[in-house]
């Protein structure tokens, strides 16, 4: 023997309250299918590794107070350019006012 | 657009103009994704008026194009090409093949039959 529908209709009801689902007998389109959906955007940003600790980052936390490390790169730069002055290939001085800088194009 | 841009590189890895478009765009739609199923949960309910309904079409239709999934794109990880990445490694095809010859990706072996 079936059940009445009203009474089928009750049970979907106490299952919707249970489950926490909507209870929708006429099945208008109220857009529910879009709260189901879980957010991808979380795992669309998480593609491209990110930047890590670098040892850039170590020596610019620590300079702060007053540690320093032996640079290479930058020991060489600081060679070459004492090397370049003792030449007299090093940079201009800076002018600083503009009356400065118009006498040194008038020199040539 | 360069306004959604952060101002200090947050990548690590391979890094060309492309990829940092790419990675600043999936950051954008991360950001505005609530905004827009919100707007979309109001577009297919129809049990809203149709004014409000006609009014979030067009806030949503609005939005910036940065916001919009549509606009990322899978790009290799390791060289920035967009072509025929392997999802689940996130290589192109090339760089694939290179690490997986190189024994470099676990679990991954030239098959020959």
């Amino acid at each position: 023997m079936a059940a009445p529908y009203s009474r089928l209709l009750d049970l979907v009801k106490v299952q919707c309250r249970i489950f926490s689902l909507n209870f929708n007998p006429e099945r208008a389109r109220l857009g529910n299918k879009i709260l189901r959906q879980r957010l991808r955007g979380p795992a669309l940003a998480a593609w491209y590794p990110r930047k890590t600790v670098s040892f850039r980052d170590l020596q610019d936390t620590y300079s702060r107070q007053g540690l320093t490390m032996f640079d290479e790169a930058e020991d060489d730069r600081e060679e070459a350019i004492q090397i370049a002055k003792l030449r007299g290939k090093g940079r201009p001085k800076k002018k600083r006012t503009a009356a400065e800088s118009r006498s040194a194009k008038k020199k040539k | 657009m360069s306004h959604f841009r952060s101002k200090i590189l947050d990548l690590g890895g391979f890094i060309n103009p492309r990829v940092v478009r790419d990675h600043t765009k999936r950051k954008v739609f991360e950001q505005f994704e609530p905004e827009r199923q919100a707007l979309r949960y109001v577009i297919h309910n129809t049990s809203l008026p149709q004014r409000v309904r006609a009014q979030a079409q067009l806030q949503l239709a609005s939005m910036h194009a940065y916001t919009r999934s549509t606009q990322i794109k899978n790009r290799c990880v390791a060289g920035g090409v967009p072509r025929s990445v392997i999802r689940a490694f996130r290589l192109g095809r090339y760089q694939f093949r290179q690490q997986a010859l190189a024994g470099e990706l676990p679990g991954v072996k030239k098959a020959s039959w």
